[in-house]
């Protein structure tokens, strides 16, 4: 990450701080709305790869705040309210891997903390294959529409692809770690539903599996075979 | 603009999205804006720490003219158009083809040019396999050897070594294979047994290996052995370098469940090597044979060696496919295209020299399921009786029977999830 890039992020992440209990206020103070405009129009001039940053912070920290709404302001198309719902998957799933990762090593059965039992360990790993997974695809993402100067039509191979995966990472990844917080996950009190809820209602917002399954599919069958290996290489090699 | 400036990251944020607008304030802005940030860290560090990241992008970035390098492969390959297409493509060997890559200035790729390599960045070698991959070319013969053996002799091994094997690997001519497994050491690799004793005339190995891909078509065997007579588990381990043409070698094909002979038992019976055939330090055999293992687990067949039937798919499926076929088609497609970014960046972090263990897991666990689930997806979808004899259906056969393997080799999909494991401070 760029010097810069960690900067915004450790500032947004400490006005989230404050907007988990005080909502948007913070966040519209400190002048988000303004990421992703121009320098010369008074704006802060990051790219996507910036908002991605921010969002994938958001969806950790502030998932339930419309920050992706915010930042990119007015009506929100298809594909960018997908690509804003994988940013926040990116994160939102890597916190809950880091919550689960805290509880199992924390919580003891048998004489010993859970995360020691190998069948365990083996799911978390699988866990963190997907949110690895979203992580990847959301950032590659970004910088296909930084690559198409914000024109989401024109990444919308990327952002297919990126959205898809998502949601399929999305199921998996909410069930393991349900399944290793025992019934405590699944109380009001605890947190993790917070992000699980959220994580499941985004695989449906924007478009789900079958719906962008289809417009990729049709895409991938319109470049033919070898068109396909051409198009995935040539739209990410070094310009 | 209303802004509360309570703490010192609110000023940041303030002159950060605010005051770049002022022109001639936009300097003093972001000097302003690093001052305080220095000011500032140790605060900022304590009130929000960094977010866990459970995946690190590095940037793909080959030097060079990446387009002009994939158009010279690419006009290779159309050369060679009658071979391609192989399912599980890097497990078949065809010495003719190795030898005209080779010929092309394609193998040893890494290696410096007074060995008879190309001195290219690893990245762009990197170009040049995914493209052969995709293409289902047989790299099978020099698969091994351009990968893993080549760099860890560069590295480790005595100079009768390098001038002995390094010309003829990156000629196409000169084919490795790897001796890790055994009988009793599979997923437990440390509990080899396979020995080595230090005599006069050099060193004697008896043992045997198993599961050898390649030993019989390969000059070579770079093997994991116990020098150091009484040693317990990953300690006493030296790394070897055995031609398979010495006497006392016995080598017995294994016939797979596809009815192929792709893997051997390899039998040491008193095998006499010279001083020069161990690799590196004597004793550090483990830890060379793990560098050797991020080098095996890394690469992109790890997800593209089945892609020769995704191509079939849509081949067959054509430009409009009926919806169902549509939608597979596209489930695929994000799932390939999501492997590769994950693979580019592994080989990225690899190239910026930083062990990459845990997202190489990733990929090839991920790679693996993938690939696994790819010709069952297919045959749950299209009509492939076994009457059916187009590319398609016979591509699918071949790797429902090729696929199991594709968790066991290079790692099992179980130890694999435990090195993730680790890498998150469960184990
Ligand atoms: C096609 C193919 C090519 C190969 N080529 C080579 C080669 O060229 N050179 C070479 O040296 N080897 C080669 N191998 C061998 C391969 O590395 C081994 O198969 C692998 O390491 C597993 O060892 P094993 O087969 O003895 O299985 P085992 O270790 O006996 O494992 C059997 C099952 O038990 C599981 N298991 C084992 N230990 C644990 C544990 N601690 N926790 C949980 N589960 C466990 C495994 O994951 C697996 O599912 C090849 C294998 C195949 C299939």
């Amino acid at each position: 990450m760029s010097e810069q890039r960690t900067l915004l992020c450790d500032t947004a992440e400490a006005v989230f701080a404050e907007a988990a209990t005080e909502g948007m206020a913070p966040i519209e103070a400190a002048g988000f709305g303004q990421l992703l405009v121009h320098e010369g129009d008074g704006g802060f001039g990051g790219d996507w790869g910036d908002a991605f940053a921010v969002l994938r912070l958001a969806g950790a920290k502030v998932p339930h705040l419309p920050v992706g709404e915010l930042i990119v302001g007015g009506e929100i198309s298809r594909p960018i309210g997908a690509f804003i719902r994988v940013a926040q998957a990116a994160g939102a799933m890597d916190a809950a891997l880091a919550m689960s990762i805290d509880y199992v090593n924390t919580r003891q059965q048998f004489g010993k903390p859970l995360g020691k039992f190998q069948a365990v360990q083996q799911v978390l790993a699988i866990f963190a294959t997907e949110a690895a997974a979203v992580n990847v695809a959301g950032a590659a993402a970004a910088a296909a529409l930084d690559r198409a100067g914000g024109d989401a039509d024109a990444a919308l191979f990327e952002i297919a692809s990126a959205k898809l995966r998502t949601n399929k990472a999305i199921g998996q990844a909410t069930s393991i770690a349900h399944q290793v917080h025992g019934a405590i996950g699944f109380t009001r009190e605890y947190d993790l539903h917070k992000l699980t809820g959220l994580l499941l209602d985004w695989r449906s917002d924007h478009g789900n599996d079958a719906w962008w399954a289809d417009v990729l599919g049709g895409m991938t069958a319109k470049l033919g075979a070898a068109g396909l290996w051409h198009e995935v290489t040539r739209r990410a090699d070094p310009l | 603009m209303p802004f509360p400036l309570r703490k010192p990251s609110h000023i940041l944020v303030y002159i950060l999205l605010t005051c770049r607008e002022i022109g001639c304030l936009r300097r003093f802005a972001t000097w302003t804006f690093k001052a305080m940030w220095h000011l500032s860290a140790s605060r900022l560090a304590g009130m929000a720490m960094a977010m866990q990241q459970s995946f690190t992008v590095y940037p793909f970035d080959p030097p060079g003219d990446v387009a002009a390098l994939r158009a010279e492969i690419r006009a290779f390959l159309a050369q060679h158009e009658a071979k391609l297409g192989v399912p599980n493509c890097w497990v078949v060997g065809d010495p003719e083809f190795s030898r005209a890559l080779g010929a092309a200035g394609f193998l040893g790729m890494i290696l410096p040019q007074e060995v008879g390599g190309h001195a290219r960045h690893p990245l762009e070698r990197y170009v040049v396999i995914e493209e052969l991959l995709a293409a289902g070319a047989p790299v099978g013969a020099h698969w091994i050897a351009d990968r893993q053996t080549a760099p860890l002799i560069l590295r480790y091994g005595s100079d009768e070594a390098k001038e002995r094997y390094l010309p003829g690997i990156c000629r196409g001519e000169i084919y490795t294979c790897i001796g890790l497994s055994e009988p009793g050491a599979g997923s437990d690799l440390a509990a080899v047994r396979t020995s080595a004793r230090h005599t006069a005339e050099g060193w004697r190995i008896s043992g045997q290996k198993i599961w050898t891909s390649g030993a019989h078509m390969s000059h070579v065997m770079l093997a994991l052995v116990r020098s150091e007579e009484g040693s317990e588990r990953n300690a006493g381990l030296s790394q070897f370098l055995i031609p398979m043409d010495a006497p006392g070698i016995t080598i017995r094909p294994i016939i797979d469940m596809g009815g192929d002979h792709h893997f051997n038992e390899v039998f040491f019976d008193d095998v006499l090597l010279p001083e020069w055939a161990m690799v590196g330090t004597r004793g550090q055999g483990w830890a060379q044979a793990t560098a050797e293992l991020a080098l095996e687990r890394s690469g992109p067949e790890r997800y593209l060696s089945s892609h020769v039937l995704m191509t079939a798919l849509i081949d067959a499926a054509g430009p409009d496919p009926e919806p169902q076929i549509r939608g597979l088609i596209g489930e695929l497609t994000a799932e390939l295209w999501t492997l590769r970014q994950m693979s580019m960046s592994t080989a990225a972090k690899l190239a910026a020299g930083e062990d990459p263990m845990v997202e190489a897991s990733m990929v090839k666990d991920l790679g693996n399921s993938f690939e696994q689930a790819l010709p069952q997806r297919v045959q749950a979808l299209v009509d492939c009786p076994s009457t059916r004899d187009d590319d398609l259906a016979r591509l699918m056969r071949a790797l429902l029977i090729a696929a199991p393997s594709f968790s066991l080799r290079g790692g099992t999909r179980e130890i694999i999830r435990g090195i993730i494991a680790r890498g998150l401070g469960l184990r």
